[in-house]
């Protein structure tokens, strides 16, 4: 009776608006990912994926979402519209973290468990030059100009610059505890560092990567996510909160309990929730921005980790959508 | 069935947030994070496995023996292999040795381009139906598990390692867990290689071992207790594992060497070395220096285990 309701909640949301919003989810330790339904804030449907799918980007069109899988060495490109798949991308060895420079020629891939860094063309997804590095290639960022990617080394406690076009290493400094999530600011001036070993974050220099500057958050302080140019996101795994940022300041503005190592965000269209995974207790946080409170959850698999929230078209998603991981498809 | 599985996962975070990030934290160990989360995971269900065994087999054992205690001390000892491994303290000690060795692998096949097999891509029908996946590769790693076994019993090096398991002479549902550290170490070696050469998930792997080893707990039970004429042909039960720790007589020599199959008996049954009869045998082996064991510590029997074992080997190395 209760499936039957929110059904119809679900059915009268998508009529009402003619387009739903899909949250999808990796859940790391099951191969499997989740399609959430934010108007019913349920899990709507389960499908399985290669082994330990971690992250998920748009590509540079906003066409496909990829969706990595690092044991299985592969990308499961879903239409953003109907979340069917399109096609998968073999060969893209432990794709831990990706992500596309801002001119959308590179997509750059941290091989997390290899130590290396991957620079392939967009077009063709053709590998142009293997870096290795470091342990535990982490998070990735660029610079406006899609010049150079940054990359934290999460195990040695440093970030490395690399220069895009040559592939080459243009600086690699120790910066402190287990460095992980990254961001370039709006000025391209200014890198954003979070030191998961620590309970801080850092401004570093991109040019050559001096420590300018040092932000206490929360213990094990460990992925961004931008609000607006002012305004940054940013989870702490071992204080199990959510920060909020203002980067003109630098200084934390908000911050709210989020239990269960918060890892992942993502903000609704509208921009009033934030969606962010709760690794340990296999759900999704919602809070309302506004407010900065937890106002509910939804339950998913086992260690949800990379999510990514979409505009979908209610009539165009099929009932039952085909499984992502079986079938062979073109590079 | 919601509330249990929270309840679970609740008290799972709590136990991690409140004991074990911290240090982790502290000691700058962050990148055993996620794995230490799945470790307090393992702990717990082996507080559960231990209830189940004090709270359930236990009763049973007392009401319907198969055969009469005779010394009530000797179970004494499994109670703490039972302990140390249940609770983690062995396996993280095996976790430490194995790990550089299964990682390197892992990171071979990885940097080679070489994913695992998954048997959901041969049969795309079971992304459909977990629990059919489930028991698949269950099977899969009970089958290596029996081949394990056997080679537990056909390498004199092994079985002096693993006769340790075996000269127990009050087998009760705690022996299961008694067993050389050096033997978990290569049995654990073995199945992880395996379980990720079928691809077998970690989450699975987890599953697989805690059910397992749960059957296995209730195999080795001294309780008069069976699931019937078909039903004690697909799962081990006491009767039929009881028989494998059976002393060795001279009408019956080395009639441990059958009923090797840890959860289903198919496999002795397919290779000829099942054997179903309900007749109570004293247990033990017949071996006086591993007959020895009983009436050592948990120490003095790895000790004298790992000197059985270097007996056994050295010759071989010197040549």
């Amino acid at each position: 009776m209760k499936k039957f309701a929110f059904a119809l909640l679900a059915l009268s949301a998508s009529v009402t608006t003619a387009q739903a919003e899909s949250i999808i989810v990796l859940n790391s330790e099951d191969a499997s990912y989740s399609i959430l339904d934010r108007a019913t804030r349920m899990e709507v449907q389960r499908l399985p994926l290669g082994r330990e799918p971690h992250h998920l980007i748009l590509t540079p069109n906003g066409k496909e979402v990829l969706l990595a899988s690092t044991f299985t060495n592969e990308l499961v490109a879903l239409d953003t519209r109907t979340l069917e798949r399109r096609y998968v991308v073999r060969d893209i060895i432990d794709p831990y973290q990706l992500g596309f420079s801002p001119d959308g020629k590179w997509m750059v891939t941290a091989a997390n468990r290899l130590d290396h860094v991957d620079i392939y063309q967009t077009d063709g997804y053709k590998l142009a030059g293997r870096i290795f590095l470091d342990s535990i290639p982490s998070h990735i960022a660029f610079d406006a100009a899609s010049r150079t990617t940054f990359v934290t080394l999460q195990e040695s406690g440093r970030v490395a610059a690399l220069d895009l076009a040559t592939q080459t290493i243009k600086w690699n400094v120790e910066v402190g505890k287990a460095p992980a999530g990254i961001v370039m600011l709006p000025d391209d001036k200014r890198l954003l560092v979070a030191l998961t070993g620590e309970e801080s974050v850092l401004t570093v220099d991109p040019k050559d990567g001096s420590v300018i500057g040092r932000l206490p958050t929360g213990k094990a302080a460990h992925n961004f996510r931008v609000k607006d140019n002012r305004y940054y996101f940013l989870s702490n795994r071992v204080g199990s909160t959510v920060s909020l940022i203002d980067t003109q300041e630098m200084k934390v503005v908000a911050s709210i309990k989020v239990p269960g190592g918060p890892d992942d965000m993502d903000i609704t269209p509208d921009g009033k929730e934030l969606w962010v995974t709760q690794r340990f207790l296999r759900r999704i946080a919602i809070i309302d921005i506004a407010e900065m409170k937890m106002i509910g959850s939804v339950r998913v698999g086992k260690s949800p980790h990379g999510l990514i929230i979409l505009k979908t078209d209610p009539a165009a998603v099929p009932n039952k959508l085909r499984s992502a991981s079986i079938e062979p498809s073109p590079k | 069935m919601h509330w249990l599985l929270d309840a679970w996962i609740g008290t799972q975070t709590w136990l991690f947030e409140t004991f074990v990030s911290p240090v982790l934290f502290h000691f700058n160990l962050m990148e055993w994070f996620d794995d230490a989360f799945d470790a307090v995971e393992f702990f717990m269900l082996g507080v559960v496995q231990i209830l189940v065994i004090a709270l359930l087999m236990r009763p049973l054992e007392k009401r319907r023996p198969m055969e009469n205690v005779k010394n009530r001390r000797l179970p004494a000892v499994d109670r703490v292999y039972t302990v140390l491994s249940k609770l983690g303290v062995v396996p993280l000690v095996v976790f430490v040795i194995a790990y550089p060795i299964t990682n390197e692998i892992e990171l071979q096949m990885r940097g080679l381009g070489i994913a695992p097999p998954r048997i959901e891509s041969l049969m795309p029908w079971l992304h459909d139906h977990p629990l059919v996946t489930f028991l698949i590769y269950f099977a899969l790693y009970d089958f290596a598990a029996y081949w394990i076994h056997r080679a537990q019993h056909g390498f004199s090096w092994w079985w002096a390692l693993h006769s340790l398991h075996h000269s127990q002479r009050e087998v009760t549902a705690w022996t299961d867990d008694r067993n050389h550290v050096l033997d978990s170490l290569l049995v654990t070696l073995v199945l992880v290689i395996f379980s990720q050469s079928v691809g077998v998930q970690p989450g699975d792997y987890v599953s697989i071992l805690m059910v397992g080893r749960l059957i296995e707990s209730w195999s080795h039970a001294n309780v008069d207790l069976g699931f019937g004429r078909i039903g004690d042909r697909l799962l081990v039960g006491p009767r039929f594992h009881r028989l494998h720790h059976a002393l060795g007589t001279p009408a019956e020599p080395r009639i441990y060497d059958h009923n090797y199959a840890l959860v289903f008996p198919l496999w002795d049954m397919l290779f000829g070395t099942a054997r179903y009869d309900r007749k109570a045998r004293p247990m033990g082996v017949e071996d006086p220096a591993i007959d020895a064991d009983n009436d050592l510590g948990w120490l003095g029997q790895q000790v004298a285990g790992f000197r059985r074992f270097a007996a056994a080997i050295l010759p071989r190395l010197a040549g």
